[in-house]
């Protein structure tokens, strides 16, 4: 209590210290009265009496000092002083201090900006309650060369029944393997139709994620099944924009692609699953046979809740055990089909996690460059400085209270880095949002939230440390205060080398990766896609079952609409097909081959398409026909195949003629002739190899969505327009969806790709400015420090282009000394990206030529300018110099 | 030659304390003087390490100031003891007895074996 008492004295004795300072001077004065006083009355003389007091008294000074260290807190004083003395120094030197803090703010705020993504996908944890416990549940199938599939829904149910390692296990359709919502409903009733994303789930989902409604409720198991399933939960931005808010949605009734449904809830504002893009969420409506009997079709995702005691492995176990008896007991559809279980964070974000982790790892490496530049620069200061820190240890400075003040200085520089660093992560996440917003997995929200701001207040704090106590206690060298003639310490060239070639290796390790990236991405585009995507578009058309209930419907209106697309002015050519390329949705089947040897295929693509398809789309025909008018339901069964499928299969020789049978051998469906051939076209990425394919015509197996391929010689945007009124002119109710240039499939494919490789680049560019900048800023000082010595050369008769040659040499030897040790670091690093590369091995020469090019490039520039400035030198002036 | 101690921080602060309790309220100077002579001047203070200590013991206080006139009207700051000051004295003294009782006892026997 007392020592409470005292410290709380000590702080207010912050303040006032003018009074307090005073004050103690009167007493020191009274005490020195008294005593010669009391000395002169003893019987000694004036003179004799104070000398006695004085010695007496001790070293006032010494004292005085005693009683202010009491009378404050000494450490928050000389933290005061200090922080006012930064401050004027840095306002002494304005140029120093902006590139400084420019430097500092460029590294912290991407590292910043770098931490918020990785703490928006990868370390919150999903906003479910217990959310390690979710676990997603995939089949898996060697014999189809399935690693993580959806799942069968009878299979699901049985799952279901026969657990006991789960809580309870929930299922949901209508997301790509993004998990962005493909399904879509339209909201009709009030003027245009609006288009919903949604996804269908089990009543138990909300039960499962352990999620709440904001208001009203969430669905119950039973209103999964047909009969019950017209409610609907909407999320909270719809709620916000659709029904603005309304408290009184619950109950209301809207109208969706046809179907009324009721409003029973709304989820709360921060619900997010699986993906930010969801607005709805609808049961999935079947029949209760369905979860029973569909054990061949896969198109459920499965969540599942662990109970409490139950670890990831145990569940493993046992749903593996479950498996093989589901395998024993239907061996016709369960051959071989496993399970897989992921634990529901970790599967949302391995597909990101390496691209991440890279960016990361680029960022940090881009932070230490900034830190040796800005302990560069501080370097370079401290023989101005020399004399300055001189002064003061002969007053009596400590030498670590130089260095305290010294990293003062280099905190406040932080701090004002920081803060700065904090403002451009908040811009470059607003940017990120609004530029490239898909970069982010759906399920992330990218926020500056506390634990960015502790992020960055971790690095603005430590970044002092890293670039500051070099130079503190190299300026605070204890040296005598000497003329400043010859002030090139060779030892402070030595350490500034030294941070040059560590800049120098660590940005080429960023070029070098970025280097990789981009050409990974050129060699990409340069594949061909076996599909001419200029000149057109593509859209999706659903036929509602109301108005088209049966195959026979569906045909004919395919077929009316192709014709009056081909009837449009500018248009060359239309078709449509079940699945357009690089959409990942694929159909796909068993199939038998004539001739194949060994097991039949249970994974062959297998799409509908009309006989203009591939005219429409651009794939050439090798051989044979394409489907025709005479090709009807009534026709013998005719297929088109790939080249894939033909090298596969019949090793080089034609394909036609020869037979397939779609289906299991056990279904006996009859034998198919292949009529055709078309070349290989990519079909789920250019980096993927193209699978074996096969097409059949719609009238002879048809579909109730489709996707139109039309190709004209005008605007795509045109086009689009046209084709909408040519299907609203057909029917006035159905809605185009997807409307997109072909360009943009392939555009968007590689999306993911482009992002990380701007992003690298970016920090690639960065780190190579900042080293060059460090190069110049060590030779533009050393030649300045030299220029006496160059203008003794040039009077006693130096060639320019000698000289010139010199400095530059001398500039670049550090370079390339950083650039061996870069290469050989990015040769082991790049090791680690091998994934993220396509068509290259990350050893690949061409890059790495690249790489020691645009170094050389950057490192002439930034030695040329001290060059040019050494061989201007005029002697006269600088001997005449001291 | 007399010796002439060094003398610790805690051990001035009690001094202090009961010099003030015997001679009520004094100056820095006064209480410097007295010190000296209490311990018949076995003790080398510099009186300026007084002033820290005395600033120590009013901040937890023990002892409070006033600006006075000296009996020779001379302008000085006095310090008193004040209540918790007077109780501290008092405990401290407490403890210092009870800590040379026990030394003593340790140091006796040696003695009278001998």
């Amino acid at each position: 209590m007392r020592l409470l008492r005292a410290w709380l004295i000590r702080f207010g004795g912050l303040f006032s210290r003018q009074r307090r300072e005073r004050e103690l001077n009167d007493e020191i004065e009274s005490h020195f009265a008294l005593h010669i006083e009391d000395n002169i009355r003893a019987g000694m003389s004036l003179a004799e009496a104070r000398r006695a007091a004085i010695l007496k008294f001790g070293g006032v000074e010494a004292a005085k000092e005693s009683y202010r260290d009491r009378r404050s807190v000494p450490f928050l004083e000389i933290l005061g002083q200090d922080l006012r003395y930064a401050m004027r120094t840095l306002r002494k030197n304005p140029g120093f201090a902006a590139v400084a803090i420019a430097t500092l703010a460029l590294g912290i705020g991407a590292n910043t900006a770098m931490f918020s993504v990785v703490q928006a996908v990868l370390l919150r944890p999903l906003p479910y309650p217990q959310p390690d416990r979710l676990v997603e549940i995939t089949e898996t199938n060697p014999l189809k060369r399935w690693t993580h599939n959806v799942v069968a829904p009878a299979n699901y149910a049985d799952w279901r029944r026969m657990n006991t390692v789960f809580r309870d296990i929930a299922a949901y359709a209508g997301v790509d393997d993004k998990r962005a919502s493909i399904f879509d409903f339209f909201l009709t009733g009030s003027g245009d139709p609006q288009r919903l994303r949604s996804i269908l789930v089990t009543g138990n989902l909300f039960d499962v994620l352990g999620a709440a409604p904001l208001t009203g409720r969430v669905f119950t198991d039973q209103e999964t099944f047909g009969g019950h399933e017209r409610v609907a939960v909407l999320s909270y931005g719809l709620w916000q924009t659709q029904f603005a808010g309304d408290p009184h949605v619950i109950g209301r009734k809207l109208l969706l692609s046809g179907k009324t449904y009721d409003v029973v809830g709304v989820m709360p504002r921060d619900f997010v699953f699986p993906g930010r893009d969801v607005q709805i969420y609808l049961p999935l409506g079947v029949q209760p046979a369905f979860f029973v009997q569909m054990r061949r079709p896969h198109m459920l995702n499965v969540i599942g809740r662990l109970k409490p005691s139950v670890s990831l492995d145990e569940a493993r176990a046992q749903m593996s055990a479950i498996a093989r008896r589901l395998e024993q007991t239907y061996p016709a559809t369960n051959t071989k089909m496993g399970v897989r279980l992921d634990g529901f964070h970790t599967a949302l974000t391995t597909e990101s996690r390496p691209a991440l982790l890279m960016l990361l790892a680029a960022v940090a490496l881009l932070l230490l460059i900034v830190c040796s530049n800005v302990a560069n620069l501080q370097l370079g200061r401290a023989a101005a400085r020399e004399r300055e820190m001189g002064i003061r240890r002969a007053l009596g400075a400590g030498r670590f209270r130089l260095v305290r003040q010294l990293l003062t200085e280099s905190t406040v520089i932080a701090l004002a880095g920081g803060a700065l660093g904090l403002i451009l992560a908040m811009a470059a996440r607003a940017a990120l949002l609004r530029l490239a917003p898909a970069a982010i997995p759906g399920f992330a929200e990218l926020r500056i939230d506390r634990w960015v701001i502790l992020f960055n207040g971790l690095i603005t704090l430590c970044a002092p440390l890293l670039f500051g106590i070099g130079p503190a206690i190299a300026a605070s060298r204890p040296d005598t205060l000497r003329d400043r003639s010859e002030s090139d310490s060779h030892r402070h060239r030595v350490v500034r080398d030294l941070l040059v070639i560590c800049e120098v290796a660590l940005s080429v390790v960023l070029v070098a990766g970025a280097g990789l990236l981009v050409r990974s991405l050129i060699l990409l585009d340069r594949v061909d896609p076996g599909f001419r995507p200029e000149n057109a578009i593509g859209f999706h058309l659903r036929f509602p079952q109301t108005r088209y209930p049966d195959d026979d419907h569906c045909i004919a209106a395919i077929q009316s609409i192709e014709n009056r697309l081909r009837a449009m002015p500018h248009v060359h050519a239309a078709g449509a097909t079940s699945s357009l390329p690089f959409q990942g949705q694929i159909y796909t089947g068993d199939a038998t081959v004539e001739g194949s040897t060994g097991d039949y295929e249970r994974e062959l693509r297998h799409d509908l398409i009309t006989p203009e398809y591939f005219h429409a789309v651009g794939t050439p025909l090798l051989g044979g026909r394409s489907f025709n008018e005479f090709d009807t339901a009534k026709s013998p069964s005719v297929t088109v195949v790939n080249e894939a499928l033909a090298r596969t299969y019949f090793h080089g020789a034609d394909p036609i003629g020869r037979r397939i049978r779609f289906g299991r051998p056990s279904d006996h469906d009859p034998w198919t002739t292949i009529v055709g051939v078309v070349a290989d076209a990519k079909q789920d990425g250019l980096d993927v190899a193209v699978q074996p394919e096969a097409w059949t015509a719609i009238t002879q197996q048809a579909n109730n969505e489709i996707n139109f391929v039309l190709r004209g010689d005008g605007d795509t945007a045109v086009l689009a327009v046209e084709a909408r009124h040519s299907v609203r002119e057909f029917d006035k109710d159905l809605v185009l969806t997807a409307v997109a240039p072909l360009t943009d499939l392939l555009h968007d494919a590689a999306s993911d790709q482009r992002f990380r490789t701007t992003l690298l680049t970016g920090f690639a560019g960065i780190a190579l400015f900042l080293a060059a900048l460090g190069v110049y800023g060590v030779l533009a000082y050393s030649v300045a420090q030299r220029t006496k010595e160059i203008g003794v050369r040039i009077a006693l008769g130096a060639g320019l282009p000698r000289l010139f040659g010199m400095v530059l040499r001398d500039g670049l030897r550090p370079v390339a000394a950083g650039a061996v040790l870069g290469l050989a670091g990015a040769w082991l690093a790049t090791g680690m990206i091998r994934s993220l590369l396509f068509g290259l091995v990350p050893a690949d020469p061409v890059t790495y030529a690249f790489t020691v090019v645009i170094l050389s490039v950057a490192a002439a520039c930034a030695c040329a300018i001290p060059a040019v400035k050494a061989i201007r030198v005029d002697p006269v002036v600088s001997l005449r110099e001291q | 030659m007399e010796n002439k101690a060094d003398v610790w921080q805690g051990t001035l602060a009690l001094m202090v304390l009961k010099t003030l309790e015997s001679m009520g309220p004094l100056h820095g100077y006064g209480i410097a003087r007295r010190i000296e002579q209490t311990s018949g001047d076995r003790l080398a203070v510099n009186y300026g390490t007084l002033y820290p200590a005395l600033l120590k013991l009013e901040q937890e206080g023990y002892i409070s100031s006033a600006w006075g006139v000296s009996d020779n009207n001379r302008k000085a700051k006095f310090y008193e003891l004040t209540r918790a000051g007077r109780k501290k004295m008092q405990s401290e003294a407490r403890q210092w007895e009870q800590t040379t009782a026990i030394l003593a006892r340790f140091l006796e026997p040696a003695k009278e074996r001998s």
